[in-house]
């Protein structure tokens, strides 16, 4: 069910479980999930709504704590929080932040990781680079833009540009392609694809879609909480 | 629907609703604790003005007219507590011969006075020296006879031969002024000075004296009945004035033109009613404001939840709610909040009214106390339905429900902006304050003798409109600033901010006009804080002032009359323990012409180190430079405006005054040189007077005799320090210290109810200030903890969440405290002038209360610190509920 723990795994999951809430009205979103996450994965989480594909994606970003269970960062350093840029998390919802032009949406995560190689002419250069993110995606005329400008699909690319600036070493995310249409989704996988590809970074992409599932070498399946498969594709 | 909708806004809203019930409840009760103010004011002005008069009524019997009838009449008016008729009867002159010399007076007025008089008028007598019964000579005519207890004076009757009695006592008249008054005297003419010489006989001898003269020549006899009346009258000192005057012209009626009456009652509460004018001029100019800031604050708090609202409203229509569901949805919160804050704000009140003004009660009657409360409370009201209902109707009329999901917007300049309503009602407020001071700043007029009072409200438009504009322009200008000065003030908060500094600005300048009205609500709430700290503050000045005036210094010593004390004595006072310094003052009678002033003999090098000498009892140059000049130049005198205009003066003319030359006890000549006019002097009475260098006049009048001694404690225990002096002096000196003068010189206004007031006022300017800053930035940033939440996500640490939150707390800081200490300065200045009426003397400048201000503005800057410390440990871990919703 999950795969072997190595040396180069950037995350890896014992036993995980999430909780939401206690008692008789308690939810479990996560239940005894064991995996790891080395730079090689590719993997499409997939599963019905309510599976705990996002909490999952949340656990292993750091963003949530697990109610049981242990979650480590041995191959980033330790707790993302702490170092910021090494994971990027591209949301199932609008995460742009509206006051802010889609250009400076996508630089942002670099203007906050103060452990990259900018310099002191970082404003400038982290542009350039949101601005190549942008290009990659196909929207970069979109940059002077505010995100209340945009259509759904054109700010989850933003998203997704935002994701691939920052170039960190894993790339979680959730429901990317929910909102876009077929062509468009297929742009944006390419796009995660590559990007890992050239980052060598780690891609873990939740989603409801077979054709963009089947894109990505690993299947990992939840149902109710727990991860009840894990296999290459094709196998 | 409803109640899933107010039960969940309850929950998931808890800050926007309570925010919004605070504003509301800081309005209601500072309007509930001003009335309470107003109402408490006006009746302890009207039981102060009533207390200060002992004879009520002076019911002046015609010649030849029936006194027993008259006073029949008197005695079936309803509400006579007492009442005595006393003779008045002019003679022709006083005369007695003490020690081997004879002084004689000019005319006088010898009363008659029943034996009861005392017991029925307290106060109106004051016995210095012998019996209370008897012979009785007024403190100058005794000193201008140099008359004493066993002494015997004889009083001239016109065409009789005069008759001699023996003096019992000397006394004084406190009430001399209207003791002596013309009962008739047309409305609004000069009150008749009362006379110089003054005898008062028992009635039996006064009757068998002036019985004959009364049949010769009865122009020269009069007959008054003086009354005391109820004083269970109603507590605003206008409906009371207007009784009383109703009940004197009721008695006039049923006297049937045999008597007039002199309204003392009326006369003190007509003053009181046009104090109780001023008092509700100071509510409306200090305590609206206030009210109207609490308001804005309400629409403000309301306001910061306004992009959630709307994008919730666009979700209810897109699911099919109608405008009227959507509009009552609103109303449930304007309604739950207004009823909320009312509650809230009257609670307040109440406990504001017990510790300012020892009652809890908004009021001193049942009526007067539901009329404030529910007036309160309605307002409450109101600015709920307008910080809530008006916004979310004109949502609904106005935007799409795209543009109603919109969380940033295209920024439209208002319509007032673009029609410059900013600097149009900066020129009107320019134009009604020089329009007011043409006037002379009456913005009270209460003619004596006419019902109503005329209180020019429309002078509360310059204050008004420079508020108004003020607030507009800072607005402009922080909005132009934000929005066209985003590379300045990126640059600007780069040391904070380093490399987000582009971000920061950028964000902050998209999203201003949340921040743009943060900064003008906190800037008009240090305004509303520096001007009414700055009013209060000259206004206890000046009246401390007018106590100074009043007594003279801490303590005074006023020496009996005919007392040859010099100016060595000082040294005895000086011994005394808690004086810190003593300074003589000469006080004598001088002619000008016709006219008997005072004349008051100082040491110009040393007076002011005992008592505040302001430049504004001067013309003619500053407190200083006139002392200066009657040291250099020993003959120079300040005299009052009157005089110099009376006899034409200018400066370096001779003034020559006649003066008791003491080795002669005849009056001489003293050359004097104007110098300057005095309009008050410490000690000094309200009308004309002298003020001259005391060594010349000393010199020239061969007696040193000192009037009184001012005594300087150094403002510390005044009362202990004039009981040991009164001690060591014993009863012959009067000794009065400036706590006890303080409690009953100036008007009503002044001593009794301005320190509750400026409580009430200084506190809520404080809580305004604080929630202006705290909460709005609070609920601003509580609106976008989605935002926060995603930036902790991207792996924002706290120090660039504080650089985020610490840079829009830092501009809201700054302008507010700019905009709100330049908009306060000059309405503070404006405030004073306009309300100059109030003041007593008028001040020559305002006066800074440096640290309270100070206090404000660190309260203030303490409040937005802690809103960002605790803001920032707030989002400094991605919130979870939050990221669900990712």
């Amino acid at each position: 069910m999950t795969a072997l723990l190595t040396t180069t795994d950037l995350v890896t999951c014992a036993g995980v479980a999430r909780t939401f809430g206690t008692g008789p009205t308690a939810v479990v979103a996560v239940h005894d999930v064991t995996c790891s996450v080395s730079r090689t994965t590719r993997a499409a989480l997939t599963g019905s709504s309510g599976s705990g594909k996002s909490t999952l994606l949340h656990l292993l970003a750091g963003l949530d704590t697990p109610t049981a269970g242990t979650v480590n960062w041995p191959g980033l350093g330790g707790h993302p929080l702490a170092r910021p840029g090494r994971i990027g998390v591209v949301f199932q919802g609008p995460s742009l932040l509206p006051a802010l032009t889609v250009a400076e949406n996508v630089a942002l995560p670099m203007l906050l990781d103060d452990s990259d190689s900018l310099g002191d002419s970082t404003e400038r250069d982290a542009h350039a680079r949101a601005l190549e993110a942008l290009t990659v995606l196909g929207i970069a005329d979109l940059h002077p833009r505010l995100p209340e400008e945009l259509s759904g699909g054109q700010a989850q690319r933003v998203a997704v540009a935002r994701v691939l600036a920052a170039r960190p070493a894993l790339i979680l995310a959730d429901e990317p392609t929910g909102q876009l249409d077929h062509e468009t989704a297929a742009t944006v996988i390419g796009a995660l694809l590559t990007a890992s590809d050239e980052l060598d970074a780690a891609l873990v992409v939740s989603t409801h879609d077979p054709l963009i599932a089947a894109r990505l070498p690993e299947q990992w399946v939840m149902r109710d909480g727990s991860m009840i498969e894990s296999r290459e594709a094709g196998r | 629907m409803t109640g899933v909708w107010l039960l969940g806004m309850v929950r998931r809203r808890p800050g926007r609703l309570i925010g919004t019930a605070v504003g509301i409840a800081l309005a209601v009760a500072l309007l509930a604790s001003l009335g309470s103010f107003l109402a408490h004011a006006k009746a302890t002005m009207t039981s102060r003005a009533v207390r200060g008069v002992t004879v009520d009524w002076q019911v002046q019997v015609h010649s030849g007219a029936n006194v027993p009838g008259v006073a029949q009449a008197v005695r079936s008016t309803a509400g006579v507590r007492a009442m005595d008729t006393v003779g008045f009867a002019r003679t022709s002159g006083l005369a007695a011969t003490t020690a081997g010399s004879t002084q004689t007076t000019g005319a006088g007025v010898v009363l008659g006075l029943p034996a009861d008089y005392r017991t029925a008028f307290p106060g109106e007598l004051r016995t210095l020296v012998g019996t209370d019964s008897g012979v009785l000579l007024a403190q100058q005519t005794a000193a201008n006879l140099h008359a004493a207890p066993g002494d015997t004076i004889s009083i001239g009757r016109a065409g009789r031969a005069p008759v001699s009695v023996r003096v019992a006592g000397v006394v004084d008249l406190p009430q001399a002024d209207s003791l002596f008054q013309t009962v008739g005297a047309p409305a609004g003419s000069q009150p008749s000075a009362p006379p110089d010489n003054v005898v008062l006989l028992p009635s039996p001898l006064w009757s068998q004296v002036f019985a004959p003269l009364a049949a010769a020549r009865p122009d020269l006899v009069s007959t008054q009945i003086h009354v005391g009346l109820d004083h269970r009258l109603p507590s605003d000192p206008a409906s009371a004035y207007t009784r009383v005057v109703a009940s004197a012209h009721n008695l006039e009626a049923r006297a049937a033109g045999a008597a007039q009456v002199g309204d003392n009652l009326a006369a003190a509460l007509g003053a009181a009613r046009q104090d109780a004018a001023y008092a509700q001029v100071l509510f409306v100019f200090l305590g609206l404001p206030g009210a109207l800031l609490a308001g804005l604050l309400t629409a403000t708090l309301a306001a910061s939840g306004a992009t959630r609202r709307r994008a919730e409203q666009a979700l209810l229509r897109a699911r099919g709610a109608t405008a009227a569901q959507l509009m009552r949805l609103a109303g449930i919160e304007a309604g739950v909040t207004g009823v909320l804050g009312a509650a809230v704000g009257l609670g307040a009140a109440a406990v504001v009214g017990q510790v300012a003004f020892g009652s809890a009660a908004f009021g001193t009657t049942a009526s007067s106390a539901a009329v404030w409360s529910g007036a309160s409370a309605v307002i409450g009201l109101l600015i709920a339905a307008a910080a809530v209902l008006a916004p979310a109707r004109r949502a609904l009329r106005q935007e799409t429900v795209s543009a109603g999901r919109s969380a940033v917007g295209a920024l439209h300049y208002p319509a007032w902006a673009r029609y410059g309503l900013d600097a149009g009602a900066l020129i009107v407020a320019g134009l009604v304050f020089t329009a007011t001071s043409r006037n002379g700043y009456q913005i009270v007029l209460a003619p004596e003798g006419v019902p109503t009072i005329s209180v020019s409200y429309w002078a509360f438009l310059g204050p008004a409109l420079l508020w108004l504009g003020g607030g507009l322009l800072a607005w402009r200008l922080a909005d132009g600033a934000l929005g066209r000065g985003r590379p300045v003030l990126a640059r600007a908060l780069r040391p904070f901010t380093q490399r987000l500094s582009g971000v920061v600005a950028g964000g902050m300048s998209r999203q201003r006009r949340p921040l743009v009205r943060a900064i003008v609500l906190l800037g008009l709430a240090v305004c509303f804080a520096v001007s009414t700290a700055t009013f209060n503050a000259t206004y206890r000045k000046q009246a401390e002032a007018d106590a100074q005036l009043t007594n003279g210094a801490d303590v005074t010593v006023t020496e009996p009359p005919g007392s040859s004390a010099g100016p060595d004595a000082a040294r005895t006072l000086s011994a005394i323990s808690g004086v810190k310094a003593v300074e003589p003052i000469q006080h004598r009678f001088a002619y000008v012409g016709t006219d008997l002033q005072d004349l008051y003999g100082v040491r110009p090098n040393t007076i002011r180190h005992v008592t505040a000498l302001q430049d504004a009892y001067f013309r003619g140059g500053t407190a200083a430079a006139l002392m200066a000049r009657l040291g250099a130049q020993p003959d120079s005198i300040l005299v009052s405006a009157e005089t110099v205009k009376d006899f034409q003066l200018h400066p370096g003319d001779t003034l020559n005054l006649r003066l008791v030359d003491n080795r002669t006890h005849q009056q001489r000549a003293v050359p004097f040189h104007y110098a300057g006019i005095v309009a008050e002097f410490p000690t000094a009475p309200k009308d004309s007077f002298f003020v001259a260098n005391a060594d010349y006049v000393a010199r020239m009048s061969g007696s040193n005799a000192v009037g009184a001694f001012l005594v300087d404690t150094g403002g510390r225990n005044t009362g202990a320090v004039a009981r040991r002096i009164q001690s060591t002096l014993g009863s012959a000196a009067q000794v009065t210290d400036i706590s006890t003068v303080r409690t009953t010189v100036g008007s009503s206004l002044t001593a009794v109810d301005l320190a509750g007031l400026t409580r009430v006022e200084l506190a809520f300017a404080l809580v305004l200030a604080a929630a202006a800053g705290g909460l709005v930035l609070a609920l601003g940033l509580a609106e976008r903890r989605r935002s926060f939440a995603i930036l902790a996500a991207l792996g924002a640490r706290r120090r660039h969440l504080r650089s985020f939150i610490a840079s829009e707390t830092l501009v809201l800081t700054v302008g507010g405290l700019a905009v709100g200490i330049a908009i306060g300065w000059v309405l503070s200045d404006m405030l004073v002038k306009v309300l100059t009426g109030v003041f007593d003397p008028p001040p020559s400048a305002v006066t800074v209360p440096w640290t309270y201000l100070t206090g404000v503005a660190l309260i203030a800057v303490a409040t937005l610190a802690a809103v960002t410390a605790v803001a920032v440990r707030a989002v400094s871990k991605p919130a979870i509920n939050v990221l669900r919703e990712l």
